[in-house]
């Protein structure tokens, strides 16, 4: 039991009295933590710019990817094509930013529908009867004893590459480490006194489970699924490159990564062009990520507000 | 007249969910019998470990028991028996500020028990501004936020939170640990008030001799999860009857260093529930352990009128009044 003066506030009443909204106050700190750090302020830059790219793709973007231009195809950087064209003439510089656009929302959507789904099987295995909680947790363990990649050419050849088997693949590999995570943030969470309490006072299950305990264990969740989002972008990459992914025309940078390597006599900037964005935005996610695990962890956040 | 609240031969095992103690079980308490007369406060006094905490959750339901329990004379068995207890009762907790969901302020977690039993309260923070008001904080603080209050403060909020459904029974779980000593006063003067004022029932749960003998009406002991004595507690320090008991009070801090029995001294630490001696439960530490505390295991008896102990030796203890031959010895009973 901690004696009063360790209970007390630890900042005085100077600035307390001020606070409405704790969370705003710890939003806001969290952030000067995350931009006090150069890795993680240049890992904040390079997200937005590539969200920047995903979202704002149309206008960004000076041609249509699509655009087939056979004339002058294999074109070097110039002025009309800033990256220059590929074997059928597309406009690179096009071709990449709309690539941003696949790259994004097919992690987005991958990693966003694994993290409802173990967000869900989390609570459910954490808060729910013991039973369920063994049955769930076999199965965790059976899928993800699984590595990625064998998952992934089984699903592939079973129905086929595309956009769907990516995100199936993701969702069905990553469910199992986002529900455990819950799991073990629920199981604890679920001794504390204040959930207890809600108990004590005659709260229902549900009521404890969506207002009680989802706001208190998904923070952790969310620096993992942002770290997560790297992964899923190398793996689409990885596998449109092997033509198993994002099926072409579809600008993906896996594809003109294929594409620029089939080609790599008669237009090496391809490769280049390609490869960039993709190590960029990856270690941009992964600085972020990393970034954000340290803003958001509360003892640095009080040493530094 | 039916007690508020009647426990009877209450006991709580925990299972062990190991690999290799899957089915078995880890006893905490057993031959809970007690009854809290509406409009006393009953103290549940023993040392750290003994079960105290475990016996609060278990009356509400929230560990698993077996036993018989009656509120109000109605038992407690269905899921919307125990629905209508937490309605109908608070439990204050040892650690207040951890009670509190750290995402909630003041007025949200002092108005939770409305919400929560879709009690018509007008406006919240009219409601909570009221709840403050009883507990002796000003409005203001229904703003504030559980990291932003004393460890008085949050144990007040506690209160407020408790009071908020106008409770027949308060189960207050050590309600003065962490605090200094003036605002441990506040707090049980704050208490005494409430009582007084909506007519309330309390368990007050302690390791805290000189809090209980303070505010209890009638007190029991725990030790290692089995009621050692319980009786009113003016008689209980005047006159304790069990070894348990008697080492208790002697060891209780006095002003008189020289009044303090060093033959009574309790030996060694509690031994703990996973290492629970055989027979009696105290015969490691008795100071007056003979051989049939390591062969049998003693019974709750009356020992005299609204009086009970659990203790082999008690024909042999001088009792102020003459009460022998009111013994006993087929079951235990209540007064
Ligand atoms: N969840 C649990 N798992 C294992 N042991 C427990 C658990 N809860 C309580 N205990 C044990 O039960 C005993 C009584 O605990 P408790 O009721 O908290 O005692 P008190 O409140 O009197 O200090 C202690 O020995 C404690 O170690
Ligand atoms: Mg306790």
């Amino acid at each position: 039991m901690p004696s009063d003066a360790e209970i007390a506030p630890a900042e005085p009443a100077r600035q307390g009295r001020e606070r409405r909204a704790a969370g705003r106050v710890l939003h806001r700190s969290s952030l000067r933590v995350l931009l006090r750090d150069p890795m993680g302020a240049l890992g904040l830059i390079l997200v937005v710019t590539f969200v920047g790219m995903a979202v704002f793709a149309p206008w960004l973007a000076p041609y249509d990817p699509l655009k087939l231009d056979v004339m002058n195809k294999f074109q070097p950087p110039s002025w009309a094509h800033p990256a220059g064209t590929d074997q059928l003439g597309r406009d690179l510089l096009s071709r990449i930013i709309y690539g941003a656009r696949t790259a994004l929302s097919i992690a987005l959507t991958s990693v966003g529908l694994a993290g409802i789904g173990g967000l869900i099987l989390g609570m459910i295995a954490g808060y729910g009867p013991r039973w369920l909680d063994g049955i769930l947790v076999l199965i965790f363990d059976s899928v993800s004893s699984l590595p990625m990649i064998m998952l992934a050419l089984a699903v592939i050849t079973i129905i086929g590459p595309g956009t769907d088997t990516l995100i199936l693949v993701v969702v069905t590999v990553s469910i199992p480490a986002y529900a455990r995570l819950i799991r073990a943030q629920t199981l604890g969470m679920a001794q504390s006194d204040f959930i207890v309490a809600e108990r004590a006072m005659g709260a229902s299950g549900a009521r404890i489970l969506i207002r009680h305990l989802l706001p208190n264990v998904v923070g952790p969740l969310v620096i993992l699924l942002s770290m997560d989002v790297p992964i899923v972008i190398m793996l689409e990459a990885g596998l449109s490159y092997l033509n198993l992914g994002v099926r072409p025309p579809t600008p993906s940078w896996g594809n003109i990564l294929y594409d620029g390597y089939t080609s790599l006599r008669s237009a090496p900037h391809m490769v280049l062009i390609a490869g960039l964005p993709l190590v960029l935005s990856t270690l941009g996610f992964t600085f972020l990520g990393e970034g954000l695990r340290d803003a958001l962890d509360p003892k640095l956040v009080k040493g530094g507000a | 007249m039916t007690p508020l609240l009647h426990l009877q031969d209450l006991s709580v095992d925990l299972p062990l969910g190991g690999l290799f103690s899957r089915g078995k079980a880890l006893n905490i308490l057993a031959g809970i019998t007690l009854d809290l007369p509406r409009g006393q406060t009953l103290g549940l006094v023993g040392e750290s470990g003994s079960g105290k905490t475990t016996l609060a959750r278990a009356i509400l339901g929230l560990q698993p028991s077996s036993g018989t329990m009656l509120f109000d004379g109605k038992p407690l068995a269905s899921r919307s028996d125990y629905r209508a207890i937490r309605r109908r009762s608070a439990l204050m907790f040892q650690d207040a500020a951890a009670s509190l969901s750290p995402r909630m302020n003041v007025e949200q977690a002092i108005t939770e028990p409305f919400t929560i039993h879709r009690e018509p309260m007008g406006r919240r923070r009219d409601r909570a501004a009221e709840l403050l008001a009883e507990v002796g904080l000003p409005a203001a603080f229904a703003a504030r936020f559980p990291h932003e209050l004393s460890g008085g403060q949050a144990r007040r909020v506690g209160v407020a939170r408790a009071l908020a459904l106008k409770p027949e029974l308060v189960i207050a779980d050590e309600p003065t640990a962490g605090l200094d000593v003036s605002v441990q006063a506040d707090i049980l003067n704050l208490m005494a008030d409430l009582k007084e004022r909506h007519g309330l029932s309390y368990l007050v749960i302690t390791h805290n001799l000189a809090l209980i003998r303070h505010v209890a009406d009638r007190i029991a002991v725990l030790y290692l999860g089995r009621l050692v004595e319980t009786g009113p507690t003016a008689e209980i320090f005047a006159v304790p009857a069990h070894p348990y008991t008697q080492s208790l009070i002697a060891a209780e801090p006095k002003p008189d260093p020289r009044k303090r029995r060093a033959d009574l001294a309790i030996q060694g630490e509690i031994p703990g529930v996973l290492r629970r001696p055989r027979a009696c439960e105290f015969h490691t530490r008795c100071p007056l352990a003979q051989e049939i505390c390591r062969q049998d295991e003693p019974v709750l008896r009356t020992i005299a009128p609204g009086r009970q102990a659990r203790c082999h030796l008690i024909e042999e203890k001088t009792l102020n009044r003459e009460t022998t031959d009111e013994l006993d010895h087929q079951s235990p009973q209540l007064s």
